[in-house]
This record gives structure tokens, sequence and C-alpha cells, in this order.
């Protein structure tokens, strides 16, 4: 365990001292040149935690050099805490070198389970939210705490399905979860929409009731409404229903640091940034709606969680030599 | 349900849709105002394939080119069914993908000479595109002196970020075609071999004679240029001394350092 870590006792102390950061943007890597090249004008950056961890070509030279000149947060898609497999050492291993080398300014994940008997989905799987559940992670999120020796921020994720077993909405596990380890949590504004439409709940009830003084960081991305339902596709501007959400959020946060993700037709950087300073407007409790943007594409079904931009276009950058 | 029997079942009903038992579902999953738990499980079990299949086009772009994206995604659903994904990372999504194709070729009961050509393509591209994608993020050498024309044959050792292939159609060439927007048949069958080496976080393929190969497949084992000259002299039953003569005025020695095979021990 790190020594500050234990000397603390109390990593809901440690929440407490983390930075509010302000507006920032998914680290993808399409726009590794421009970032490295014009620096240009973000608060900080969010890194898929997986995209670096296990990296000894490019993207951990970047990361490297991005986190000399901006904060930088990891954020993963693997860890698992849900699952009932044991936590994995290596995989936390590998995390932890790579936090003692950028210094992040926190590491989150989602509250999900990825796989189980060994395998992995490489999807966000939910959880019955039951007290045997509320349990089975708290024990696990103690376990990370203690191996990384600092507090772990936990996302609630967009959801398809509800267990017939669960005994608690998301925001009552989240509160507990928070309460019994001393994590953070994660908003993601985008999937309290997607998942209250799909459910058939209220939004606003949602984050009126989650643990707001628990909240690090919030997510915004854009999704699809497919037929009766919504997908959390990460490949469109945000939705005004979702901004209004994030106006909410900002307020009974107190500004919680805020970042895009955008992870399908990722545009180009100056778009992406551009989306992320409209939530300057919905900062102010008084703002109106604005005027909405293009309209939704249409025409095509993306998928929730795409993972396409975790994957490097190697073949682009290959060439061939005459011997 | 106990938290463990539901994620094997949940798990078990993205990796084997078809095996689903209705009641079973239902009596796991709740109906909710706009999506049931049917369709709920069917945005998990749709999106489980399609985005494992994207992330396997994007690694293996030249093999997908040349069979068509349907007929790739039939063999990636059938590979993962088989070979379901285990590691937290995507980039080994594709590593035991050659290796499968090899095992469940679609004519694996004929005898061998009876076996299509373009199947023993299709595995030997499958190959070669792994090697690539493996390079990119594979530990490297970068930040570090490469050896140069002064360098010693005595110290010359291969760098870390290198492979080597040997294939039994020119697919290294059909690779770049792809790349390039070139037309691209299906070559004839023949030897061919390559050398993969990655600077300044750059992959270059090298096209090789076998003998080259021989003598660099000595190095990748760990060897020094000695090692390499005596594997070739034993292969080509070559004396060493004019194979050692060779190396230095062929033009290869000094092609290889500029192209940063080696660094310096």
């Amino acid at each position: 365990m790190d020594p500050a870590f234990a000397g603390k006792r109390c990593v809901a102390a440690m929440i407490a001292d983390l930075p509010r950061l302000g507006l920032g943007l998914g680290l993808r890597g399409v726009h590794f040149d421009t970032i490295l090249a014009e620096r240009p004008d973000v608060d900080w950056f969010e890194a898929i935690s997986e995209n670096f961890m296990d990296s000894g070509g490019r993207p951990r030279a970047v990361i490297r050099e991005i986190a000399e000149h901006y904060p930088v947060a990891l954020h993963g898609v693997s860890l698992s805490i849900g699952s009932c497999d044991p936590v994995d050492l290596d995989y936390l291993a590998r995390l932890k070198r790579l936090a003692d080398e950028i210094r992040p300014a926190w590491i989150s994940d989602h509250l999900c389970w990825t796989g189980v008997m060994g395998l992995n989905s490489h999807d966000l799987l939910p959880l019955p939210l039951t007290e045997e559940s509320l349990a089975h992670v708290a024990a696990r999120v103690r376990q990370v705490q203690d191996f990384l020796g600092r507090p772990l921020i936990l996302e609630n994720p967009s959801s398809y399905v509800r267990f017939a077993a669960s005994t608690m909405e998301e925001p009552e596990f989240l509160r507990r979860l928070a309460g019994e380890t001393g994590c953070g949590l994660l908003l993601d504004v985008n999937n309290v929409y997607v998942s209250c439409f799909n459910a058939g709940a209220d939004p606003v009830a949602y984050i009126q009731a989650f643990p707001c003084e628990s909240v690090v960081q919030m997510h915004l991305a854009g999704h699809q409404r497919q037929g009766g339902h919504a997908i959390d596709t990460h490949d469109r501007p945000v939705r005004p229903e979702v901004w209004d959400l994030f106006r909410l959020a900002w307020a009974l946060t107190g500004g919680a640091s805020t970042l895009l993700e955008w992870d399908g037709d990722i545009p180009a950087f100056d778009e992406c940034r551009s989306e992320l300073l409209k939530a300057k407007h919905y900062m102010d409790p008084a703002s109106g709606p604005r005027a909405s943007g293009p309209p939704d594409p249409a025409g095509r079904d993306s998928l929730s969680n795409p993972l396409g931009f975790l994957v490097p276009r190697v073949m682009d950058g290959a060439v061939l030599e005459q011997a | 349900m106990s938290l463990e029997s539901a994620q094997r079942w949940f798990h078990d009903a993205l990796i084997l849709p078809g095996l689903v038992d209705g009641d079973e579902r239902d009596a796991l999953l709740r109906e909710s105002l706009n999506l049931s738990g049917a369709a709920g499980l069917a945005i998990y079990q749709r999106g489980y394939f399609l985005r494992i299949a994207s992330c396997m086009r994007d690694q293996f772009p030249a093999l997908c080119h040349s069979l068509g994206a349907p007929l790739f995604d039939d063999f990636v659903a059938d590979y993962i069914r088989d070979e379901p994904p285990q590691s937290h990372t995507l980039y080994d999504l594709g590593r035991r993908f050659p290796a499968w194709l090899a095992v469940n070729r679609p004519d694996r009961d004929l005898p061998p000479v009876e076996r299509e050509l373009w199947i023993d393509f299709m595995i030997d591209l499958a190959r070669f595109e792994r090697q690539v994608f493996a390079m990119f993020d594979a530990p490297g050498h970068e930040g570090h002196a490469f050896a140069d024309a002064d360098t010693p044959d005595d110290r010359l050792r291969l760098q870390p970020c290198f492979d080597l292939g040997a294939y039994g159609f020119p697919v290294a060439a059909y690779y770049h075609a792809v790349r390039l927007g070139q037309p691209a048949p299906l070559p004839p069958a023949g030897a061919s071999f390559a050398a993969l080496v990655r600077t300044d976080y750059v992959t270059r393929t090298i096209p090789l004679t076998e003998p080259q190969y021989r003598f660099l497949e000595a190095m990748a084992a760990g060897g020094t240029v000695a090692d390499g000259i005596e594997a070739l002299a034993r292969a080509s039953g070559a004396a060493t001394e004019s194979i050692h003569s060779a190396w230095h005025s062929s033009g290869d020695r000094n092609r290889w350092i500029d192209w940063g095979f080696f660094i310096a021990a």
C-alpha cells in the first residue's frame, strides 16, 4: 500500500482533495498529432487506461508527453469490478505502473463486470443491484484501492436491462458503495439519460437522488434513439435533453470536472472541443435551452459503447521498403 | 439466483445467443417501459459480436479485403465462439486467429493435396497481419541509440521490435497493395520472406531472400552476426569466408543498419 494512502486512512478525505479540472476531452489516437503539435487550449484529458498500460509503442510515449503539459485522468474499461472472477492482479499491476509513470489526477472505471470464467466480453455489463452485489463490489473496491494506494472512481454505466432481483436503485447503490468504501463517483450524465429512458424512469429524479457529494467527475456524450429505446453510441453531439440534465448535475456537484467522450465517427479535434465548450452555457443555472445543432444523424444503427477507437489503424502507417 | 450464477448465465447468453432459455431470461430480467428483457438482452448480444468483429476488421484489414466483410465476419463469429476473448486488451483479440484458421479451415477434412490454395493464402496473410499489428505496440528501442556503420560485427544484435516471417505466398506485397488501394488479385503460391522492424514508431516491411532470412533467423534466436553466417553456411553449403565477404560487400549490412535492424551490444 502506498504509505500516503495508509497514513490518511480515510479515502473520503482523499476524494475531497481531488482537483476540479474544468472541461476536458477524451484522449483519442486520431488527435495525437494535433495535440502534440498545437497544444490546444483544453483543461485536461482522460485517457483509456487499457490503451496505454500495455503499450511499448507510440501511445505510451504520447501519453507521457501529454501528461507533462496537461492534467490527465485514467479511465478503464476492463477492471471488471463487479465480476465474480478474482480481481486481476496482473491488470492492476500494469495499471499501477502506468499511474506511477504519468501521475494521473485519478483512476476511474465502471460499476459493471466485463466477463466471468476467465473470459472478457469487452462490454460493460450490468449488475443486479442487490445486497449481495453491494457487499461483493465493496470488498473488491477496497482491494483495488489498497493495491493502487488511491481511491477508485466508479461510473454509472448505460444499461439496457434491469434485473428482477434488484432491490435498490442505482443512486442508492452508489451512495452506499461510496459510503462504505470511500470511493469517488463519476456521474455520466448521458448514461443517466439512456438508462432512465430505457427503463421508463425519470432522469431528473435519478440525478437528484445521486450522491453528488461523492462526484469527482462527469461525462458527457452523444446517444442515438433507435425505435423506442436509446443507445449509448458516443458518436455524435450531446443531445439537448442531456445538456439540460448537465445543468442540474453541474449545480448539484458544485462544478465537478467534466469531460466529453466521442468514440465513434470521431471528428477533428476542433469540432470535439467546440462541442465540449457548449458546456459553459449550461454552467449558468439560469441558462435557457440553446438552439439545437445539426439534426441527429439517421439511417444507421450504431453500437453501444463502441470500441473501434481503441484499435489503431496500423495499416495506415505501415511502410514497404524495397530490399 | 446468486450473483455468480447470474453472471454465468448472462455471459453464456452473449456467447451462445441461440441457446438462451426464454423462461430463464424472463425470470432473470425485468420488463421495462421501453425495453422488454428480451429486447434489452438482444442489444448486448448484438453489440458483443459487432463490437468484436469491428475490432477484428481493423486488425486484419487485408484479410477482410480479400475475403469480403461478410465472409470475414462469418469466420470471426466462429472464431469467437470457439475462442472467446480472454484478455483485458482488445489488442489480444486476433492473437489466436491465424492458428484457429489453420485448424478450422473449411477444407480440413480433405487430404492435403486436395485442399484449396486460397485458404493457405488466407492463413499466411492472417499470420503476416498479426505480426504487423503486434509490432505497433511492442516494446521497442525508440529513445535509445541504434548501431551505426562503425559498430563492429561482434557487437551487432537485432533490436527488440523486430520480427521475421516465411510464407507460402507473397503476403507482404499483397498487404501493401491493399494499403495503397492498388489492385490485389489472389497471388500465385511461391515462397516469400520478410522482416518487420520498427523505428520512430513506424513499422517497415523489408522483403528478404531466403539466404537473408536464414541469416536473420539465427540472429533473431539471440545470435550474433557470426551465428548468422554459420547458419547460412550450413543451409547453403557455401564457405563462411565467402558469406562473410558478401555480408560486407553486398550492401545488406549498411541498408539494415540504416533501417534500424541493429543495436550495439
